[in-house]
């Protein structure tokens, strides 16, 4: 009975916030008029007809569009964790219009929404394509899109070092502002949301029919892929079209379809109608909320909704039941590598290799050359740090991410995932917006008690759970989602400062002294150390809860200690490169795939490719668009992210 | 035969070849900085407008998009981002002196060892920028030793203001609504705390924008603001973007804006709204140049 009303209480909250607002830009006995004949001569009328109300229509269409999006996801994908956010086709839009943006802004004139619907349809094929092996399971779907989302993110950082112009419009559309002027955008959006929802109701039967396993639809006589595909194409076309028209919006087309599950719709049809309802109704209200707020200044709508739903999703995980199945992290599929002697040498000569050509091979004003040994002494106070702290930070991230996919036992984790960095970083943005001066000390200080503080809450909720890695997993995705809608509101400010800003949040090394080289080193030296005595323990959680147990394995002490041995090395790494970087994913990935399955050579294995990876980026960064600089986090997300693209996609 | 002629002692050697090592030293102390870095665009065109060309400036192609007067030598070495210019870079060209506002990621202490630093804090404080950039002005000549220049800078803008005054005297009536455009729903406002504004207070002009300003005296609002300001006259710094351009033809809102009713758009060239003196010079006499054209 109370859920019945749920609905129609908040449209009344939603309509009495609007008419409050409403009336103190124009009389009530004016407004029908000003809806019918406005007197544009008139501001009041002016106003409310072509910017309040279009406001208003905007964020009930682009919510109802959003709620409608993420319940075609979730039927398709049987995935109770899809949304137009979550599978990357909000990402893939977006880059795609910064790409334009910037390159061809004649494109944007009249080609927006092809744009939009282009990038948006290419990010969600890729991420769909990733998850596909793993039978679209949620988390590795949802991890896949987050992946995604994060390099079309470092391809959109990237366009902005290289290209500064358009920047802040980029950044506008990641916020997710609401701003209308005109009603042209709210007449062209509901037009495509009264297509979106004819055509979504031709597909009723169809996607009821997905509701049954993939042997039974195909006895039925329909194939599962068309149907999956007839839905994802109307899906992707609403999301999209929802960014071309007003930008990112996060979690209401994840809500929207949980909250018509809440309260009580249960086939298909019933969830679209009563999904596009909440969807339009929580967007309505997130965007009054944002006004009648008395902050200084407006929060965009899209920043609010990922603010409000991320700590929301994380107070709802522990409810959520567990929902991904077990799986071993290792791929047998390859050979397994044999060790020998001389391997460890090998490494630590190859290692050497790097950083003396790190040292000595670099561009100057003249073009490149080999450094003399005078001209070293000038310039290896400048390069050693830097080369130092890189090939420290990327072993530590990578030992991290063995250490965290060995205790999820799921290839997809890694202290990115996890949302440390994205701790890190939101410490780090909070500073800029309090308006504390960046300074080094100030800024390390911030990352480092952002990080430990996220790890603290990850650990209090994982404590809740019992640890089940999919938990943890979901709470650091939402983590990153609120990092970067802070991130973004930052940046969109237009304050001359985000340039420094920008400079930590997309991962370089600019900074790093021989004090910091020093504390990196002694980090790695520590865990690379203290790793060895978590052996037997990393062996078998991968085999599953149930084998940990019957084995003897204090599951839940064994992974708190692991959970804080990884999270407090990633912490350190991230103070020294920033919070963008792939290396912790992608090197445990690399040593597995090279056939190094066993949990200490794949510790030390991932260790030397993700420092030397790590090592190379940062002098690459440096010098191939001399004397500017490719921050190593941008560089190595947009050289891993394909290859961890393609290392899923081509596993059995 | 050896009368004549005594060899040093080894006191008057040490001394004569000190004096002789300090030569140069001293020299160095006393002339002037030539070879001048700056870190970011703001101490790039204050240094270019006291008649000194910076040896190397950061984002070397964001300073013709955004600042494009003064307008730099083309022998101006590209330091890389403001963000995080070339360490080695600045170690190759060996600068005597490193201009930069530090404070905001970039440190004064990680440069020292390039060469001296001189920080130029401006609009970090929310109060007339316009007397601050005149102090700062004058400050920059002292350490670069070209008081003179300055005195002729300062002499020059404020006899281009009063005659851009002077020019204005009839277009006192209309309120100004100063900004450029982010995107098609966007802008930034000059306000209360910028130096455009200051400047504008000096033209005797009024600014039709009274809203709240962050400390860089902008703010953030969307197009429909605009409808706050009045019949005010709108004047939009370029550059503007295609979109934005096709919103002011489109848009049911903008064209129906009593400022966009009552006035055509006043556009002014590129120019560098936290820069010192010379821009306050510039976007004066182009503002006078505008208005009286209208």
């Amino acid at each position: 009975m109370f859920a019945i009303l749920a609905l129609p209480a908040l449209a009344a909250l939603c309509l009495l916030l609007t008419a409050f607002r409403l009336a103190e830009l124009l009389p009530l006995n004016l407004w029908w008029g000003a809806v019918i004949a406005p007197d544009v001569t008139d501001v009041g009328q002016l106003l409310f007809h072509h910017s309040a109300l279009p406001r208003v229509a905007i964020s009930i269409v682009a919510g109802a569009a959003l709620g409608l999006a993420g319940t075609i996801f979730q039927q398709t994908l049987r995935n109770p964790l899809a949304e137009p956010a979550t599978v990357g086709t909000a990402a893939g839009a977006n880059l795609a219009l910064g790409t334009a943006a910037i390159l061809a802004p004649f494109l944007l004139e009249t080609g927006r929404e092809l744009v939009a619907i282009g990038g948006g349809a290419l990010a969600t094929a890729a991420v769909i394509l990733i998850a596909w092996r793993r039978h679209l399971s949620p988390v590795s779907l949802v991890l896949a899109g987050l992946v995604v989302s994060l390099v079309c993110g470092s391809a959109s950082a990237l366009l902005v070092v290289l290209d500064r112009e358009y920047m802040t419009e980029l950044f506008i559309w990641q916020t997710g502002s609401l701003i209308q002027n005109g009603t042209a955008v709210v007449t062209d959006l509901s037009v495509k949301l009264l297509i979106g929802f004819a055509l979504a109701t031709s597909l009723i039967r169809p996607m009821r029919i997905l509701e049954l396993d993939d042997e039974s639809t195909r006895s039925l006589g329909s194939s599962p892929a068309v149907l999956r595909l007839a839905g994802l194409i109307v899906a992707v076309w609403l999301s999209a079209a929802v960014v071309a028209a007003v930008g990112v919006i996060g979690f209401v087309g994840l809500a929207a379809p949980h909250i018509a599950g809440m309260l009580g719709a249960r086939t298909f049809a019933r969830r679209m109608v009563v999904a596009s309802a909440s969807g339009a109704l929580l967007l309505w209200f997130t965007d009054q909320l944002v006004q009648v707020l008395p902050l200084p200044e407006e929060v965009p709508t899209g920043t609010a909704t990922a603010l409000i739903g991320a700590p929301l999703l994380l107070v709802l995980l522990p409810r959520m039941r567990a929902v991904m199945p077990m799986q071993g992290g290792s791929d047998v599929a390859s050979p397994r590598h044999v060790i020998r002697w001389w391997m460890p040498f090998a490494a630590l000569a190859a290692t050497a290799a790097t950083i003396a050509l790190s040292l000595f091979f670099a561009r100057g004003v003249d073009g490149w050359h080999w450094a003399s040994g005078a001209e070293l002494a000038t310039f290896l106070p400048l390069r050693l740090p830097r080369a130092l702290v890189a090939l420290s930070a990327g072993a530590i991230l990578a030992i991290s991410g063995t250490l965290i996919q060995r205790m999820t036992g799921n290839p997809m984790a890694s202290p990115e995932v996890l949302g440390i960095s994205s701790g890190a970083a939101i410490g780090v943005t909070l500073l800029f917006l309090i308006g504390i001066e960046l300074d080094r000390t100030n800024m390390i200080l911030a990352a480092t008690a952002g990080a430990l503080l996220t790890l603290g809450a990850i650990v209090m909720m994982a404590e809740r759970t019992f640890f089940s890695p999919d938990h943890i997993l979901l709470a650091g995705i939402s983590l990153s989602a609120m990092g970067t809608g802070l991130a973004a509101l930052v940046l969109a400010s237009g304050d001359p400062r985000i340039d420094f800003l920008l400079a930590w949040l997309s991962g370089s090394t600019y900074r790093a002294t021989p004090g910091d080289a020093l504390t990196a080193g002694c980090v790695l030296l520590v865990i690379l150390a203290g790793s060895p005595l978590m052996t037997r323990w990393l062996e078998i959680l991968p085999l599953g809860q149930a084998t940990s147990i019957a084995l003897g394995i204090p599951l839940k002490t064994v992974r708190l200690y692991i959970l804080i041995a990884a999270g407090l090395s990633a912490a350190v790494a991230t103070v020294f490169v920033g919070p963008l970087s792939f290396v912790g994913l992608i090197a445990p990935r690399a040593a597995d795939y090279l056939g190094y399955h066993r949990p200490l050579p794949q510790l030390f294995v991932s260790a030397f490719l993700g420092g030397v990876t790590m090592a190379v980026a940062d002098w690459l960064g440096r010098t191939i668009i001399f004397p500017w600089q490719v921050p190593v986090g941008l560089l190595i997300a947009l050289i891993g992210g394909p290859f961890f693209l393609w290392q899923v996609a081509s596993r059995r | 035969m050896s009368v004549g002629f005594q060899y040093p002692t080894r006191r008057a050697f040490l001394c004569g070849s000190g004096a002789f090592a300090a030569i140069p030293f001293r020299s160095f102390a006393s002339s002037p900085p030539r070879r001048v870095a700056c870190l970011e665009w703001t101490a790039a065109a204050m240094v270019m407008s006291l008649g000194l060309a910076p040896i190397a400036v950061g984002d070397l192609k964001g300073y013709t998009q955004w600042v494009d007067q003064p307008t730099l030598p083309d022998t101006t070495l590209d330091l890389g981002s403001r963000g995080e210019p070339s360490l080695e870079l600045l170690e190759e060209v060996d600068p005597d002196l490193i201009i930069a506002t530090y404070g905001y990621g970039l440190v004064a202490g990680d440069f020292e060892r390039f060469a001296p630093t001189y920080g130029l804090p401006l609009y970090a404080e929310k109060t007339a920028p316009y007397q601050q950039a005149r102090r700062e002005t004058q400050r920059l000549s002292e350490r670069l030793g070209r008081e003179r220049e300055a005195e002729t800078l300062l002499l020059r803008t404020e006899r281009t203001i009063d005659q851009s005054r002077m020019q204005l005297a009839d277009h006192k009536a209309t309120p100004l609504c100063l900004f450029t455009f982010f995107d098609d729903r966007h802008l930034r406002i000059y306000g209360t705390g910028s130096l455009l504004q200051d400047v504008m207070d000096r033209l005797d002009l009024r600014n039709a924008w009274n809203g709240e300003t962050s400390e860089w005296g902008i703010s953030t609002v969307g197009v429909e603001q605009l409808a706050t300001v009045g019949d005010a006259r709108l004047v939009c710094l370029e550059p503007i973007m295609p979109h934005a351009v096709r919103m002011m033809r489109r848009s049911s809102l903008w064209q129906n804006l009593p400022a966009v009713r009552a006035h055509p758009i006043t556009t002014i060239p590129t120019l560098w709204p936290f820069g010192g003196l010379d821009v306050a010079a510039r976007f004066a006499s182009l503002l006078a140049d505008k208005l009286v054209s209208v």
